[in-house]
């Protein structure tokens, strides 16, 4: 072994309060699965398709899949974006005046994940739109809770 | 301003306040070191905060990554064609060159992005933050323009280079 002074010793000490990625999520968050969410996906796609856009983004945005493995918050997340691409510009300032400030938060993490994938690139005028509509209401501060949340959606 | 780039700018604005909030900060793997922990390979994953992409569309988009004592701005800014792509190439990197003049311009630009800065405590202890959000906003609005009105010299002064020197072969 030639490079022995290289070896970081500090990431075999258990007490050494190094934190990773997985640390710092939040425990005892309960674990879903695709078959426990696919109610709800569909529950969204009907109320998107039947054009109650409110109670459609409020659905989306009140307890988001935190616990869910990467695979079913993509699933989830395509039901969402479809459902906050299809609300119309006009519409985008009087649902927002509805949301609570935690369903505020959750959107904000909706907007930034879509904004983050090519799916979300191509919708990026309507989600810059709510996303202006939201900082309207709500300021910085969702933005700032966003920053430091580490359940990722 | 159009209808579109006003709600971009926005987004972009008040991110950048929700990140600008830096304070200093020493490295907890190197003695007496402050670097910005966004840019090192650190071990502890509680100084990177949650990455923001901001996007207009697919060529025109913003990643702000902030840590606690520093935030990194990404900006890839709209490459129509591949004439707007050799500009854009060769404008941000002469401004690169000059990177020490303009403080927060980092010198090379994340990989996919045009342009990058690199904004530390230093820099939001000695300048007012919000003169630095005004200046990443305004750099974004500038550069459109900017590239834009060097194609149409490009394509102006092409035309007359073709003129004269094609005319000497006409009869």
């Amino acid at each position: 072994m030639d490079n022995w002074r290289r070896i970081d010793i500090d990431a075999f000490d258990p007490e050494s309060g190094r934190l990773s990625a997985q640390d710092l999520i939040p425990p005892n968050e309960t674990v879903v699965t695709l078959q426990e969410l696919q109610p709800k996906i569909s529950q969204l796609r009907s109320l998107a398709s039947s054009g109650s856009m409110d109670s459609a983004v409020k659905l989306a945005t009140s307890d988001p899949p935190y616990g869910a493995d990467n695979s079913t918050k993509a699933t989830y997340f395509q039901a969402v974006l479809e459902a906050l691409t299809q609300v119309r510009q006009s519409d985008i300032a009087n649902i927002i005046q509805q949301l609570s400030s935690e369903q505020q938060d959750v959107l904000v993490k909706y907007l930034y994940k879509g904004m983050s994938v090519p799916e979300g690139q191509k919708q990026g005028g309507i989600l810059l739109a709510w996303f202006e509509k939201l900082t309207q209401k709500a300021g910085v501060n969702p933005i700032v809770r966003y920053l430091s949340d580490r359940r990722t959606i | 301003m159009s209808q579109s780039l006003r709600p971009y700018l926005t987004a972009v604005r008040y991110s950048l306040e929700a990140a600008l909030t830096l304070s200093n900060f020493s490295s907890l793997e190197v003695e007496r070191h402050n670097r910005p922990e966004v840019e090192v390979p650190n071990t502890s994953a509680e100084l990177l905060l949650q990455p923001m992409h901001i996007s207009r569309n697919e060529n025109e988009q913003v990643l702000i990554e902030p840590s606690v004592n520093s935030v990194r701005v990404s900006i890839k800014v709209k490459q129509a064609d591949e004439i707007e792509h050799i500009l854009v190439h060769k404008f941000t990197r002469f401004l690169e060159h000059s990177a020490e003049s303009f403080y927060v311009l980092r010198r090379t630009a994340m990989p996919g992005y045009s342009i990058s800065f690199l904004i530390t405590n230093k820099h939001t202890e000695s300048m007012k933050t919000g003169k630095l959000v005004d200046f990443i906003i305004e750099f974004m609005e500038e550069v459109d323009k900017e590239i834009s009105e060097i194609k149409l010299f490009l394509n102006a002064r092409a035309r007359f280079v073709a003129e004269a020197y094609l005319g000497e072969f006409v009869y």
